[in-house]
């Protein structure tokens, strides 16, 4: 992937840092407080272990793909000198046992997805207990014993599309949500997020919702029986990007004129948005979060205050910027996800919250 | 010859026998155990030990669970489920006034009581267990998930450090298991187990309760999967309505790769633990090793089909 700062600065960069937090480090003893779990006993290089629940999904390769690239620069700064990759396959229990052998290793650092919020609670403590880095992404445990935990908020991906929907519509109109599987929390938690934006504007009026799996082919057909019923729709407040490439297909083998339609950063999305001249707008679950974790776990580690909780901003794909996005689509799966540029400065900036 | 010596020696030479069909599994399991040892030696230590048998102890508990089903030419898709309804309600009793010991009667009796009825379906009614179980795996998953929609409840602390903690302690228990089976075994039921399973019609003529036999025996295993819920809901220090579902397809996986077969009859317990250590410290061995995620896709279908194909061919080397 491409990198916006070239790859000798960021090693200068990081060397430069790593330079001052010795200085400090030397000038008053402790300058900073240290992180969560951390003692200062290990020295680098670390080695570090990346505790997956599941590495199949497109979504989960491009981010084992971030997490590589970072490792490969830190590498190269002489902080990081390996990545120990697990892979779950879905399995809570399997992924306990995981991170066990990596405390057993005796890795540094430890960055889960976790494929439960309860399940891992006990091990992730007794990681931090001995001084282990563990850094929590995407998928968060309900455990405080870790280094940090890093995310967006996906209430507030569903309050945003929902208010640039309703703008765009002028305050009213009909419109059809789209929702991915009922009962999982990312998607309860975005439509969550919408619904006080919809109670705000009482003239927009939910002709219906639908459910489906995060896929092309349910949203399509779920959509194709909704258009059949329903000749006048103003918007779709879709809240996921496979919902959304469904929703503009339907519209489109149907014949019926496009309208504005909320979507994410899924490259078919995107290629629909440019082909069919959507109006639309879209955010997404950087892939980066998984750099940035690995990051962060390295910066605890070299005794940076990193913040127990680390709210990443949603980047926000709207008419200004989509022709950046897709000039880069070539570098991504053709059923991936194209996302937002990251380098040194914006995590520094992330973690200095 | 006394009579006891007598039964004695035929008693050895019939484990002998059947010991023989799974030393290629004991060397395969033997040779990865020291290949963990060696990797990672904190293994032989009392901490290293407990923690690794703790992680094996659901995936034995469920193995046992499965085996003890197959032996009688059942078979049950709802272990998971089971496991995870275990949890559920371990989770939730154990914060509650029924305490540590209200919670554990209460996982006893729904184990105990979900086998019993489907055992009780699928001999009385003649249904296939196959069909029953499936349906039981959707209603129990049900169950659970309207217990607890969300993950959650707690489990107390000392229990989870008992149970999970710095000490071999479920590897005991895990003892106390197979000698109850051993025990279990002695009785005309437990015999009955494999009698039922060889030759059902053949069973009955003998005197053996047919119908009693398979309900005795799903709802010994229903107990055993939910016990290893418990377990888990101790181990994570919660309850999660769906963690058991990969147990399933794992306990039928080691008691496979111990050697019992699906038609009943045919296999041993022992074999069946042994495949499920197998499938455990296999995942451990390969971390060490380093495998990266897509190799160790392909490693363990090797390890498996390796595990079931060397010991065949050594049969079959040795009658030629």
């Amino acid at each position: 992937m491409k990198r916006i700062v070239s790859k000798s600065m960021l090693v200068r960069a990081v060397m430069a840092g790593a330079a001052v937090v010795a200085v400090s480090l030397t000038a008053s003893g402790s300058a900073n407080a240290l992180s969560n779990c951390i003692k200062g006993d290990r020295k680098a290089p670390y080695s570090v272990g990346w505790a997956n629940i599941y590495s199949v999904p497109t979504w989960m390769k491009q981010t084992e793909g971030t997490i590589t690239a970072e490792v490969d620069e830190l590498k190269k700064a002489g902080l990081v000198k390996d990545l120990m990759i697990t892979d779950a396959q879905g399995n809570a229990q399997t992924q306990i046992q995981q991170i066990q052998s990596m405390i057993d290793a005796n890795l540094d650092a430890i960055i889960v997805e976790a494929g439960s919020s309860t399940a891992l609670d006990r091990v992730i403590s007794d990681a931090c207990a001995k001084g282990i880095a563990v850094v929590n992404f995407d998928s968060l445990v309900d455990t405080n014993n870790l280094t940090a935990k890093i995310n967006t908020d996906s209430n507030e991906w569903g309050s945003s599309a929902a208010k640039w929907l309703i703008e765009k519509l002028g305050g009213k109109g009909k419109i059809i949500v789209m929702n991915g599987p009922a009962g999982i929390s990312v998607s309860d938690d975005r439509r969550k997020g919408a619904q006080p934006v919809l109670d705000a504007n009482p003239d927009i009026k939910i002709i219906t919702e639908t459910n489906t799996e995060y896929n092309v082919a349910p949203a399509q057909e779920a959509m194709t029986s909704l258009l059949f019923a329903n000749p006048e729709i103003d918007g779709i407040l879709s809240l996921g990007g496979a919902l959304s490439a469904g929703s503009v297909l339907a519209f489109d083998r149907q014949g019926r004129e496009q309208v504005p339609i909320t979507g994410e950063n899924a490259r078919q999305f995107l290629e629909l948005w440019k082909e069919k001249g959507l109006k639309s707008w879209a955010t997404m679950q950087p892939n980066w979060l998984g750099a940035l974790s690995v990051y962060a776990a390295v910066q605890a580690l070299e005794g940076k205050d990193v913040p127990a909780f680390v709210k990443v901003p949603l980047p926000v794909i709207d008419d200004s910027n989509i022709d950046g996005y897709l000039a880069k689509a070539g570098d991504f799966p053709a059923d991936g996800y194209i996302y937002s540029p990251y380098d040194k400065a914006l995590f520094d900036k992330l973690l200095a919250q | 010859m006394s009579m006891a010596e007598g039964m004695g020696s035929l008693y050895f030479a019939i484990q002998r026998r059947r010991n023989r069909g799974l030393v290629g599994l004991y060397l395969v399991v033997g040779a990865f155990l020291v290949v963990y040892a060696f990797m990672f030696p904190g293994l032989l230590t009392i901490g290293g030990f407990s923690k690794f048998s703790q992680n094996w102890f659901p995936l034995a508990l469920v193995t046992m669970a499965q085996a003890l089903l197959m032996l009688n030419g059942g078979i049950s898709l709802a272990i998971g489920p089971l496991v995870s309804l275990g949890a559920v309600v371990a989770a939730l009793t154990m914060e509650g006034p029924a305490g540590v010991l209200g919670g554990l009667v209460a996982v006893v009796i729904v184990g105990l009581g979900i086998g019993a009825i489907t055992g009780a379906i699928v001999a009385y009614m003649r249904l296939p267990a196959i069909i029953v179980t499936l349906a039981g795996s959707f209603i129990i998953t049900g169950i659970a998930l309207i217990l607890l929609p969300r993950p959650g409840g707690f489990v107390p602390d000392w229990l989870s450090q008992l149970l999970a903690g710095h000490t071999p302690v479920a590897f005991g228990i895990l003892i106390l298991v197979v000698i109850g089976w051993k025990l279990f075994l002695a009785t005309p039921l437990g015999t009955g187990i494999y009698a039922v399973g060889d030759n059902p019609v053949g069973a009955f003529r003998s005197g053996v309760p047919v119908e009693r036999v398979r309900i005795v025996s799903f709802a010994l295993s229903g107990l055993l999967a939910a016990l290893a819920g418990l377990f888990v809901a101790a181990q994570t220090g919660s309850g999660d309505p769906v963690i058991g579902n990969p147990f399933t397809l794992n306990s039928i996986a080691g008691a496979v790769l111990g050697g019992v077969g699906f038609l009943g009859g045919k296999g041993a317990m022992r074999g069946a633990i042994c495949g499920s250590l197998l499938l455990s410290v296999m995942i451990n061995v390969m971390f060490f090793i380093g495998f990266p995620p897509v190799a160790q896709y392909v490693a363990q279908g090797v390890i498996i089909v390796g595990a079931v194909a060397i010991p065949e061919f050594a049969r079959r080397w040795r009658k030629a």
